[in-house]
């Protein structure tokens, strides 16, 4: 068992950062559910929505991955900034993949937190 | 425009034309997509901040250097073209830089080098059998089993005979579509984005 505060403290931030990043392509699929947003429009959703503050070097090569394999369609539209934006929504297979990947979630989620409630009564 | 707005637009297509020189093997149209995509966040970024020089550089810190984040966008590429292809060549490569971002990726390149590696080898002795047929087949003898020609054969039994060219092509074969459809599996069944 690894002491409260001791070196496994580098191990859980990783671990949690793992955890988030493996949540990442769920979690942008599940931000275009709604509408359509631009990169700079889906970090901060992301991290208002979800605190998960990834960095744009990470979001613009997944997001073009995830176009490329046909969950996402783009275009871009004139913007009053004075330059376009490139905007991104779900495509017919995307939605079924954010679908099947919010199903799994939720029930990875719910047996999870049984399994955890233990835990978190002994901590409060 | 002020002295700072320029040091500004300099940065970014400073940092443009780096991207633009590391982005490699993309269509141009794909190419400028992506440079008009990193460009409108760029300004949009820096126009959202009210410091604008702190900013900018945060931009570009987050960003990454244009070579990282060409690099990213280069493997996640090969990645989704290696996810449907049977192409060994590009497999391996694939798994090569995959190998570079972390545990699994190491896994998938060794599974990919042990795999096509023993369908190679297992190919390589069908092709020396006819010039060799006394000496390569598959032996058993001294506690041991040598697929290929033994130092020493005597003593040994060669299992197969006749059937030693059929058989290994069919292992050769099987081995190589085995690795090929496991290494699809893996990268199109990665958990985590190939990103760091």
């Amino acid at each position: 068992m690894y002491p409260p505060n001791g070196n496994n403290g580098d191990r859980g931030q990783h671990w949690e950062a793992q955890l988030r990043k493996g949540c990442l392509e769920m979690a942008i699929l599940a931000s275009l559910w709604q509408s359509k947003l631009y990169g700079l429009e889906l970090l901060r959703a992301l991290s208002e929505e979800s605190q998960l503050n990834i960095a744009e070097g990470t979001l613009y090569p997944i997001l073009s991955r995830l176009k490329a394999e046909g969950l996402l369609e783009s275009e871009w539209v004139e913007a009053e900034a004075g330059h376009p934006r490139k905007y991104y929504w779900l495509t017919v297979a995307g939605r079924r993949r954010a679908s099947e990947m919010a199903g799994a979630w939720n029930q990875f989620a719910g047996n999870l937190s049984a399994l955890v409630q233990p835990i978190l009564r002994n901590r409060s | 425009m002020t002295d700072l707005a320029q040091a500004t637009d300099l940065r970014i297509e400073n940092y443009l034309r780096r991207l633009d020189a590391s982005l490699r093997g993309m269509q141009p149209a794909e190419k400028q997509d992506i440079l008009c995509e990193i460009r409108a966040h760029m300004v949009d970024s820096v126009a959202a901040a009210p410091e604008h020089e702190m900013s900018i550089d945060r931009v570009l810190r987050l960003l990454g250097t244009p070579e990282e984040l060409a690099q990213r966008y280069n493997t996640e590429r090969m990645l989704t073209r290696a996810s449907r292809s049977f192409s060994p060549w590009l497999l391996l490569q694939t798994t090569w830089r995959w190998a570079k971002l972390g545990m699994k990726g190491t896994l998938a390149f060794f599974l990919a080098l042990v795999g096509y590696g023993t369908a190679l080898a297992f190919t390589g002795v069908v092709l020396l059998k006819p010039f060799r047929s006394a000496n390569v087949g598959m032996w058993w003898g001294h506690d041991n089993f040598i697929i290929g020609a033994p130092a020493h054969p005597e003593g040994m039994h060669e299992l197969l005979g006749q059937s030693f060219v059929p058989v290994m092509v069919v292992f050769a074969f099987a081995l190589a579509v085995g690795t090929t459809q496991a290494l699809r599996w893996l990268i199109r069944n990665r958990t985590l984005p190939m990103s760091p």
